[in-house]
């Protein structure tokens, strides 16, 4: 169907045992010139993994290009989805599965696009710049051998800090390709994983590529960043131990957790009396986020279910200037918790303390009586905000993405097409468009698809 | 990339953070499953963070395996006897339980603290 201007994926080879196509050369070091692609997907999280799935499922040669070690984006690492409380994994896990084996998809992992430039109408030439992950992702069977024989260990961001992982390690239990990497800034070149590694697979002579490729069209999924509670110095996120972020408690929460319960980051301790702080930097204007991040009511009522069912002895108190249960199913879902025992709170935070047992002391402005409190809690979560994703912002060069007001993606027609951005031929799909729920985030990128697909029959046949 | 020997490229990119040309171009070679070695001469050093960060943990660790060698602690207990704040042994030890140097034992009466013992 669209063979007329696209090369086909005769220069790529499935990874054996993965099923995940990547072009012959880039395991040579050599950067690959002249592959076209119909379309190029900046982004491989949920919204950016769906819009490549519609592409490809329709016969269309896509590219996927992920900054990090995995598919999957933030999705893949949460606990439960709301309202549904499905586990998020089982949903993610088999999408990413589908993205990875499709035949029409090429992912470049721990891969980033520098540049982006128009070349003729239907025509964009994009500088894709990929980092070594120092392993042949092919040749990995993921024994974790190299993980055991690594003698270095640093904070593990895909536990949020939480915990400890090696220098040589798999990212996660259901990361996508499952193949381990090698933290280069922290290794000490100790050979220990090279020498246990039965298939040979780790490289220390791997170095960075940068690829030159066409494609017709691109989808700009590049997601979002949650606000750092840090910039906040009244909640003391940081100084106490005990307040924690809600990825942190989502990890916490999940199968793959990193301690064996629900414990205080600060001592260990099981704790039985959990706060909640909603519109933690959004909805301030004097952080610069004036905009509601639309997730965070419902990911902490979600949360707080899943607390009850992990703590059955737990208090859990959530503290919300408004409740926003807007969703299909939300207000059934803020009602079931009212109805498990979560006690809401309408409560502005204004400073929390910590104890010398660890215990918070959260003061606040009861907004139903218009009067100052204080309440003890020995674990707080900050339900942070949604921010713009800035790094998409100047890789389009001269023809600038043009950004509204909040700095996420620019949607010329926001009601008639909200995935057309002020670029002809480029798309936006997700929360790079905006702050948005997970089934939200899907309707977007099967309307970016849509528009792409619409574009290349109009431009390409 | 599976090559035994590895030559050197003319065009090679310094590598991400180290400011190193890998593969090497004229006379360098790396065997197959000592690139890390090769790597390790070519840099001349390994970077000081890198090793600070491994004494750091192989100090931490060595600490707290000691302590737990009379018996099972609760990371409280554990802090105590090693004069370490309790969130630094709380992250230390969870990671000593994920490498499996420690396992987790039982909760206390009260409900609130487990305690940790050496897995051997």
């Amino acid at each position: 169907m669209k063979e007329k201007n696209i090369q086909d994926n005769a220069n790529s080879v499935p990874l054996q045992g993965l099923g995940v196509n990547f072009p012959l050369g880039v395991r040579g070091g050599s950067p690959i010139k002249n592959i076209t692609y119909d379309a190029l997907v900046i982004g491989a999280g949920i919204a950016g993994g769906e819009a490549a799935l519609n592409l490809a499922n329709t016969g269309y040669k896509v590219l996927v290009v992920e900054k990090d070690l995995s598919v999957g984006g933030k999705m893949i690492m949460l606990s439960k989805v709301f309202p549904t409380l499905d586990c998020s994994a089982c949903i993610t896990t088999p999408k990413v599965s589908e993205i990875s084996r499709h035949p029409n998809i090429t992912i470049f992992t721990e891969s980033e696009v520098n540049n982006i430039h128009r070349v003729s109408e239907v025509e964009f030439v994009a500088t894709v710049r990929r980092r070594p992950r120092y392993v042949h992702v092919e040749d990995c069977t993921s024994c974790q051998l190299c993980e055991k024989a690594c003698p270095v260990s640093v904070t593990d961001e895909y536990q949020y800090g939480l915990i400890g992982r090696k220098a040589a390690f798999i990212p996660f239990s259901i990361c996508s390709p499952k193949a381990a990497a090698i933290d280069i800034e922290n290794c000490t070149l100790c050979g220990a994983c090279e020498k246990v590694c039965p298939t040979n697979c780790i490289d220390f002579t791997m170095q960075p590529e940068e690829m030159t490729l066409h494609v017709h069209t691109v989808i700009v999924a590049t997601g979002f960043n949650m606000f750092d509670p840090k910039k906040m110095p009244r909640y003391g996120f940081g100084e106490y131990k005990n307040v924690i972020t809600a990825l942190q408690m989502e990890r916490e929460l999940a199968p793959t957790r990193p301690f064996n319960t629900i414990l205080r980051p600060g001592d260990g301790k099981m704790p039985d009396k959990i706060a909640y702080v909603l519109c933690v930097g959004s909805r301030d204007a004097s952080v610069g986020n004036p905009i509601c991040s639309q997730i965070c009511c419902m990911y902490s009522i979600k949360q707080a279910q899943l607390l009850m069912g992990a703590l059955p002895m737990a208090d859990v108190t959530i503290y919300y200037i408004n409740i926003r249960s807007f969703g299909k199913g939300f207000e059934e879902f803020y009602q079931q918790a009212k109805g498990m025992g979560v006690n809401f709170v309408k409560g502005k935070i204004g400073r929390i303390k910590a104890k010398e047992n660890g215990n918070l002391i959260l003061r606040y402005e009861d907004i139903n009586e218009g009067r100052l409190r204080e309440s003890e809690h020995d674990m707080v979560v900050l339900a942070n905000g949604v921010l713009p994703n800035d790094e998409v912002n100047n890789i389009f060069g001269k023809e600038k993405l043009k950004l509204d007001q909040f700095n996420f993606v620019g949607q010329t027609d926001m009601l008639a097409s909200p995935a057309r951005t002020s670029m002809e031929g480029v798309f936006v799909a997700g929360t790079a468009t905006g702050p948005m729920d997970i089934p939200d985030s899907i309707l977007s990128a099967g309307a970016a698809s849509a528009e792409a697909i619409s574009y290349l029959i109009q431009k390409t046949v | 990339m599976k090559d035994k020997n590895i030559q050197d490229n003319a065009n090679s990119v310094p590598l991400q953070g180290l400011g190193v040309n890998s593969p090497s171009g004229v006379g360098g070679q790396a065997e197959k499953g000592k690139t890390a070695k090769y790597l390790r001469e070519q840099l001349g050093e390994i970077p000081e963070q890198a090793k600070d960060n491994l004494k750091e943990f192989n100090r931490v660790k060595k600490t707290l395996l000691e302590a737990l060698k009379e018996g099972e602690l609760t990371v409280t207990q554990i802090a105590d006897k090693v004069n370490m704040p309790a969130h630094e042994v709380m992250f230390y030890l969870m990671s000593l339980v994920k490498y499996g140097f420690v396992k987790t034992g039982a909760i206390d009466d009260m409900d609130e603290y487990f305690t940790y013992k050496l897995s051997n």
